[in-house]
């Protein structure tokens, strides 16, 4: 679940973490109570706001009027601003980036630091790598006294100041099961270290134990009419493409695979639609359902290849929609795997045909949809 | 000998009288795996496909050696019961719960690896020793005894290409199915570098996937350190950008992680690149002189 600025900001004042005070501003009479000068900033989750003209200066209530009539409503990149935060502008003597992130194949948290901070760090990652840190902040242990050190070295600031913001960071990342926890710019101001941004993006597999923060953000970005947040209730991931072969498999890798023989065989997929490797018949059912819901979908092969997953509950949730709802388009079934001659019994008894070879399967639908299609 | 497990590797079931726990270790029974003991709390005294249930890691080993152990834990449970079991001193263990929680994935690996368990997963389908020891969910007629090690992400596409190897008359030493990540613990490096050690395996396998940069790590180990042939085969020529396929880590971002850039790195590392599984399959044979 990523999250808007303003979120951000509310959960690191909660960790610690120094933010300029502010306000949510959604209506034109709110702005009665911003004190001028301020800077009004679009509330959108897209990267790149400030580049596209989504933060503005105001010294006087008249051009924060402006700001705010050209902001609400505008889109940044596709994305409509419905809501804008107000905030006490800030003295800043130098500006530094700090960000906790997990990357893909890591076993630790990885910190990440510049001392040349709002731009973007993939930015000074190519003009200036040498302001650029990281360290491994290890699950267990958490920050040590040295990392604070370091990082106090790194931005020449006060042991005290980045030990508040580091710990302040650290926290928020661990209290609210995130995934990434971005200040940028962190600023140098008279009164210390303040965040003048915030990123935070959550772990949606945490929900179960974090529903309550998770429910109130939920709240409060349907209550600025932002972008609905999705919570999916199966294990179906769906792309849809833009072939006509319709594509259902319950593994990634091989669904990938066939992704690529129907490729490599002329034809296009309409669809990825991967059902997970522990699956049931209802999920069996609704991919068909999500899958024929696409118009452009000519027939449709289902790539089976149970572990986990039981092919007798798979031919049960293939029959039951064919019995309920019926099968408008051809299917090309490969079955084979766990309590496969039970699936298979299911299949034939209900007049399906089942491949167990996947070129051939592959081949199959192909010859049903026609190349180049 | 083969990797990680063998003919005599006593396992322990995790979970064992869950649905999927209990289907799994009767599968493993019947291919012959010497499962001795399972774990559920509360369940402690039951019997289970005919092995024993135990309430505590602590109390199954006293009553048996155990070797390896195998988790069908919900993921919510996943975090206790895998410290349970490292501080118990499984020296193996495999994970083939998916949508645990990032913090706990990390606690989990960090705390294994200060205590010297290997971990295998999160979201494995776990490791096959054909033949021999099947840890893992496997459909044993997919593969057959052999000299191939193979290494895949995907669980569903190591049974893919076992199929594929096995009717063309090629048998496996080993077949590892990681988890489609985006977090691990044993990864495609390690796996190559276990084969390399294997002097049962002669021809290494890596199956890999878009998204991440695992695989041009293997690339990068394997240019320096592996003697025996490489066959590699990347799914997701034909992916679109931008798109999460199914793993959470099978993803291209921009032009990272595409399979074009994952083949060009085993390519250059002297492996030999396979389109489809057939074609590993056949290029395997060629190795062989067949």
């Amino acid at each position: 679940m990523k999250l808007y600025e303003f979120q951000g900001k509310e959960l690191f004042r909660e960790a610690g973490i120094p933010v300029p005070h502010g306000r949510l501003i959604t209506k034109e009479e709110e702005l009665r109570l911003v004190e001028f000068p301020a800077v009004l900033k679009a509330q959108v989750l897209v990267g790149g706001r400030g580049k596209a003209g989504g933060i503005k200066i105001c010294k006087t209530p008249e051009e924060g009027r402006e700001a705010f009539k050209s902001l609400l409503g505008a889109s940044i990149k596709g994305e409509k601003i419905c809501a804008l935060l107000a905030e006490e502008t800030a003295d800043i003597k130098r500006e530094f980036y700090l960000s906790i992130t997990i990357p893909s194949g890591s076993k630790s948290f990885l910190l990440m630091g510049s001392a040349t901070g709002g731009v973007e760090i993939e930015q000074v990652a190519q003009s200036a790598p040498e302001a650029l840190f990281s360290l491994l902040i290890d699950p267990i242990v958490g920050v040590m006294d040295y990392q604070v050190r370091y990082v106090a070295k790194r931005f020449a600031c006060e042991v005290e100041e980045a030990r508040k913001v580091l710990t302040g960071l650290y926290r928020a990342l661990r209290e609210y099961d995130a995934t990434l926890v971005e200040i940028n710019p962190l600023a140098e101001t008279p009164k210390g270290l303040l965040a003048l941004d915030a990123k935070v993006v959550l772990d949606d597999k945490a929900r179960w134990r974090r529903s309550e923060l998770f429910e109130r953000l939920a709240e409060q970005q349907a209550a600025i009419g932002g972008q609905a947040v999705n919570i999916s209730t199966d294990t179906i991931t769906y792309v849809p493409l833009d072939g006509t072969v319709g594509l259902i498999s319950d593994g990634a890798g091989t669904g990938m695979l066939t992704l690529d023989l129907i490729s490599d065989a002329g034809a296009k997929a309409a669809c990825f639609c991967e059902m997970g490797g522990l699956t049931s018949p209802e999920v069996m059912y609704s991919a068909l359902e999500r899958t024929l819901n696409n118009k452009n979908v000519k027939a449709i092969i289902v790539v089976l290849i149970g572990g986990f997953n039981r092919m007798d509950e798979m031919a049960e949730g293939i029959v039951r929609y064919q019995k309920e709802k019926g099968l408008p388009v051809p299917i090309v079934v490969r079955m084979c795997g766990t309590m496969e001659e039970e699936g298979k019994r299911i299949m034939r008894e209900a007049n399906l045909k089942t491949y167990d070879d996947l070129y051939e399967a592959v081949r199959e639908v192909v010859a049903l949809t026609g190349r180049n299609s | 000998m083969a990797v990680l497990v063998n003919r005599d590797t006593n396992v322990l079931v995790l979970g064992i009288t869950g649905r999927s726990g209990r289907l799994q270790t009767k599968v493993m029974l019947d291919y012959g795996t010497k499962v001795v003991a399972g774990v559920t709390p509360g369940r402690g005294g039951q019997v289970a496909e005919g092995v024993p249930v135990y309430d505590f890691v602590a109390e199954a080993l006293k009553e048996h050696r155990i070797d390896a152990a195998i988790s069908f834990v919900p993921a919510r449970s996943a975090k206790d019961s895998s410290f349970e079991a490292i501080d118990s001193g499984i020296k193996f263990l495999v994970l083939t719960m998916e949508e645990i929680p990032d913090h706990d994935v990390l606690e989990i690996l960090s705390y294994a690896k200060a205590k010297g368990t290997t971990v295998l997963g999160p979201g494995a389908a776990g490791i096959i020793s054909p033949g021999k020891c099947k840890l893992g969910a496997h459909p044993p007629r997919m593969f057959t005894e052999g000299n191939v090690g193979v290494v895949s992400k995907s669980g569903a596409l190591s049974y893919e290409v076992g199929k594929t190897l096995t009717e063309a008359g090629i048998g496996q030493s080993t077949v590892i199915a990681l988890g489609g990540g985006p977090l691990w613990g044993l990864t495609q490096r390690d796996a190559v570098r276990l084969f390399q050690e294997d002097p049962e395996t002669k021809v290494i396998l890596l199956l890999g996937e878009i998204g991440g940069t695992t695989e041009e790590e293997a690339a990068e180990f394997i240019a320096q350190n592996v003697t025996k042939p490489v066959v590699a085969l990347i799914v997701g020529r034909a992916a679109p950008e931008g798109k999460s396929l199914g793993h959470a880590g099978a993803i291209i971002q921009g032009n990272r992680g595409t399979a074009q850039s994952k083949i060009a790195a085993l390519s250059r590392a002297g492996a030999k690149i396979a389109t489809t599984p057939k074609e590993a399959a056949q290029i395997i044979k060629e190795i062989r002189g067949e």
